[in-house]
């Protein structure tokens, strides 16, 4: 049913037959693995669990996760996109890029309503587009070159760019680019706006109720504009923040759905036997991660390259994705994720474990051995964050100690973390993890680029990394609009981190996304949860 | 017949019973810190080092009797050089605990006046503040270190003793020997140290050995926590790392608890005895 269903639609709108085609094909690749069924039930809840408790419901003015999961279930986005994050459509219908990349044309959905009865227009695109180049975190950077939104007619919005702006296609999605309801939001202080905690918006469920440090429950949407969808009648977001208990509400039954590995990396094995539980590694493509070894440049140790080459060839990717990930991790030597398909580069590191090696480069850097067979001791700070952070470290200090590097991991909470390594830059190396959002431009860049080495800005460039060369091709790639020109020019930029190391790129984490058997259709697109769950279903 | 009847009839045996789990105190604390003494030889090297498969269970490899934890390091090394760290944390938070307490307690209990006002007022302010709270605030102002730790746990602890020692020194103050000491001219710090303090001590003594017991625990408990110092094992610490394998490895969690358990009750169990040799009014009659 729901494959007919889509095709009928987009029959109605018009589109044209390729891109329709296309879209059948999306359908049907994203429904195979659940196999062919009858008919997506009506009715019904389904709890998610999530780690910990957002401080907005709207990922309008903040990206911390738990909002990001929780938004676009009632403020939705132009587009959505499909695992090979492909563009498809949501509030808007068609689209239109001009060869320039100077002018994206969208044409919207008619007849969508917002939550308290409007109507949903091109002024409301125009208005957050606008708004969230000012107050989006990401925005500042993502829409940068936006320069106006034209509202020829109600139903069409016309962005225009100072410059192209090649990743900005992808950055539509409900979650990234929220379209909130301009006559709420006009006038007032977006930040503060009383719509972030009780959103409006045109999404398939409403909000009901926020119980603070517990829950938030959101009830059907009967006027959703893509009927008979949703299909659930309620959607609890509960939030939990300590580990084994998610685990045990997984397999109590009491949630039915997390996403990101929602529990302990050590469990995983456990609950996979578990008769209720199932897997799922999809819809987890809108963000890919790198876990991360990140030197301080201006380090007495760390300024030298051989020291740097050394600790690479210390680093047994292999190894750590089988023990400090237990398995749920893939080895990767680039600071792009595999998952970015065309744009990752898949060459090993040029310096592979080899122990000796290092050994041999240390010497000549001029650190021997000395007293109690240590040729220097230096601390290293893990983002308390990360799950695998902590053992990775633990990995490190044992086979650096080897080649005669002393290392003292540092514990401290995620506010000292921060602080110590983005403004007062009192550390030697860290354990950490890079997203890289959807594209590299977005979110690989930022950590290379000299020109983001700024005191105080977390997860900016912290190694102090600087060569003119590698600003140049980012610079370039930011705005190139031939793809495969772009591709290359990532392909040089990784070519050239990889020889230099101002880090180490380790290992990109495999997201899990762990739902009980009677939930279907939660991850059909790039970013599953974090969509609009609006063809999700649970059998009775 | 009562249970107290019976024990009341069976001194004997009762005196057999207590001097039997005091040897037993005392030999099983005894091999706690021969192991602890002798962890460098037994196991050299870093027992933070991977050094075999990860997650091998205990006897599946000869090479590690009581198997690795999941990162590959041996759990029979963790707990030998953990009894170091947690003997070595508890004694020398106990030996802070006491030297502050003993000091508050030996001046207020012997002032008597505002003195002993002031000082009272201040171990209540401590007392109202749950003691692992205080210890968690202390460590995580300064970067978690074993001598930090040591510091929290000491300075979280010594009210205890401040009040057993005032109470001391405020009923021995007026004993005849004190007078006496007063008038033959003796100073006040002569009067504390030699005549007060070592009348004042066995009751002191029995609360430093529940002091070091105490200081193991809160040790453990903050390293479970990953409060703990990071860069040396502690059975708190290999307790918190395997809680996460607790339904498939249980053994890295049971073992170090073991531990624990085994030393604080060892630690108990002797100083009970060394109260019934120190105080030979309590039990006997």
């Amino acid at each position: 049913m729901g494959i007919i269903h889509d095709a009928g639609q987009n029959a109605a709108i018009g589109l044209p037959v390729t891109r329709r085609l296309a879209l059948l094909g999306a359908s049907a690749r994203a429904l195979a693995p659940y196999g062919l069924r009858a008919e997506s039930r009506r009715g019904g809840t389904l709890t998610i669990a999530l780690s910990s408790e957002p401080t907005a419901l709207v990922s309008a003015t903040t990206v911390v996760t738990p909002a990001l999961s929780v938004s676009g279930k009632v403020t939705e986005g132009l587009l959505r996109y499909d695992f090979d994050l492909n563009p498809q459509p949501e509030l808007a219908t068609e689209w239109n890029v001009s060869p320039d990349g100077l002018r994206y044309v969208f044409r919207l959905r008619p007849g969508v309503k917002w939550h308290d009865g409007k109507d949903f227009t091109a002024a409301d695109v125009a208005f957050s587009l606008l708004l969230l180049k000012q107050v989006h975190p990401r925005g500042r950077s993502t829409f940068a070159n936006l320069t106006e939104v034209l509202t020829p007619d109600p139903l069409t919005a016309e962005v225009r760019l100072s410059r192209p702006a090649p990743y900005l296609i992808k950055a539509l999605a409900g979650a990234e680019a929220p379209i909130l309801p301009k006559h709420i939001y006009e006038g007032t202080d977006a930040a503060s706006n009383p719509n972030n905690a009780a959103p409006i918006g045109t999404g398939p469920f409403i909000f009901k109720e926020w119980v603070r440090g517990s829950h938030v429950i959101y009830a059907r949407n009967p006027n959703y504009w893509d009927a008979p969808k949703p299909y659930l009648d309620q959607l609890i977001i509960r939030f939990i923040p300590d580990a084994a208990a998610r685990s045990a509400a997984f397999e109590t039954g009491q949630v039915d759905l997390g996403y990101r590995t929602p529990v302990g990396l050590a469990d995983v094995e456990r609950l996979r036997h578990h008769p209720d539980l199932r897997f799922e590694t999809k819809g987890n493509s809108y963000s890919f991660n790198v876990t991360k070894l990140e030197f301080n440049l201006d380090n007495e140790y760390f300024r030298h390259l051989k020291v740097r080459q050394a600790v690479a060839h210390a680093i047994d990717r292999e190894f750590i994705a089988r023990v400090a990930f237990f398995g749920n991790a893939v080895p990767c030597a680039s600071p792009i994720a595999p998952g970015l398909r065309e744009f990752h580069d898949p060459t090993p590191s040029p310096y592979p474990f080899d122990l000796a090696k290092a050994e041999k480069l240390l010497d000549e850097a001029g650190f021997r051995r000395g007293a109690n067979r240590t040729r220097f001791r230096v601390p290293l700070d893990f983002n308390p964050v990360l799950d695998e952070a902590r053992r990775l470290s633990d990995i490190l200090r044992a086979t650096l100690g080897r080649i005669g590097i002393a290392v003292d991991i540092r514990a401290q909470d995620t506010g000292s973390f921060v602080k110590r390594v983005y403004t007062d830059r009192d550390f030697a190396f860290t354990t950490n993890g890079l997203s890289n959002l959807f594209d590299p431009t977005v979110g690989v860049q930022r950590t290379y680029w000299s020109k983001n080495f700024i005191r105080g800005v977390p997860f900016s460039n912290c190694t102090h990394y600087a060569n003119p060369e590698v600003d140049r091709v980012l610079e370039a790639a930011a705005v190139e609009n031939d793809p495969a020109r772009r591709v290359e020019l990532f392909r040089e930029f990784q070519r050239i981190v990889a020889a230099e190391v101002p880090d180490i790129n380790i290992a990109s984490p495999v997201f899990l996304t762990i739902y009980n058997k009677r939930v279907h259709d939660h991850s059909l697109t790039a970013n599953g949860i974090e969509a609009n769950l609006a063809d999700a279903y649970v059998d009775a | 017949m009562s249970l107290d009847n019976f024990w009341r009839r069976h001194r004997t045996l009762r005196a057999a019973l207590r001097n039997l789990s005091f040897t037993a105190g005392i030999l099983i604390l005894a091999s706690v810190v021969l192991v602890a003494l002798s962890a460098p030889w037994l196991f050299p090297g870093d027992p933070l080092d991977m050094v075999g498969m990860p997650a091998l269970w205990p006897g599946e490899d000869p090479a590690f009797p009581l198997g690795t934890d999941s990162l590959g390091r041996d759990v029979a090394a963790g707990l030998a050089h953990g009894a170091r760290v947690s003997l070595l944390v508890g004694v020398s938070a106990a030996g802070i605990g006491l030297l502050i307490g003993t000091a508050i307690g030996a001046a207020a209990g012997y002032s008597g006046g505002w003195v002993d006002d002031l000082l009272v007022r201040v171990t209540e302010l401590f007392q109202t503040v749950p003691a692992f709270l205080l210890v968690i605030v202390l460590v995580s102002i300064r970067e978690p270190s074993a001598p930090a730790i040591a510091v929290a746990i000491g300075v979280a602890s010594w009210p205890t003793v401040a009040r057993l020692v005032r109470a001391q020194f405020r009923s021995l103050r007026s004993a005849d020997f004190v007078a006496a000491a007063l008038v033959s001219g003796a100073r006040p710090s002569r009067i504390i140290l030699r005549h007060i303090l070592p009348n004042a001590l066995p009751p002191i003594v029995v609360t430093t050995s529940v002091m070091v017991a105490n200081a193991i625990l809160t040790e453990a408990g903050l390293s479970f926590l990953n409060l703990g110092d990071p860069n040396l094992v502690s059975w708190g610490s290999m307790i918190g790392d395997g809680r996460q394998l607790l339904r498939t490895a249980w053994y890295l969690t049971a073992l170090p608890g073991a531990a624990i358990a085994l030393t604080v009750m060892s630690i108990n169990l002797a100083g009970d005895g060394l109260n019934d040799v120190l105080n030979p009014r309590s039990g006997s009659h």
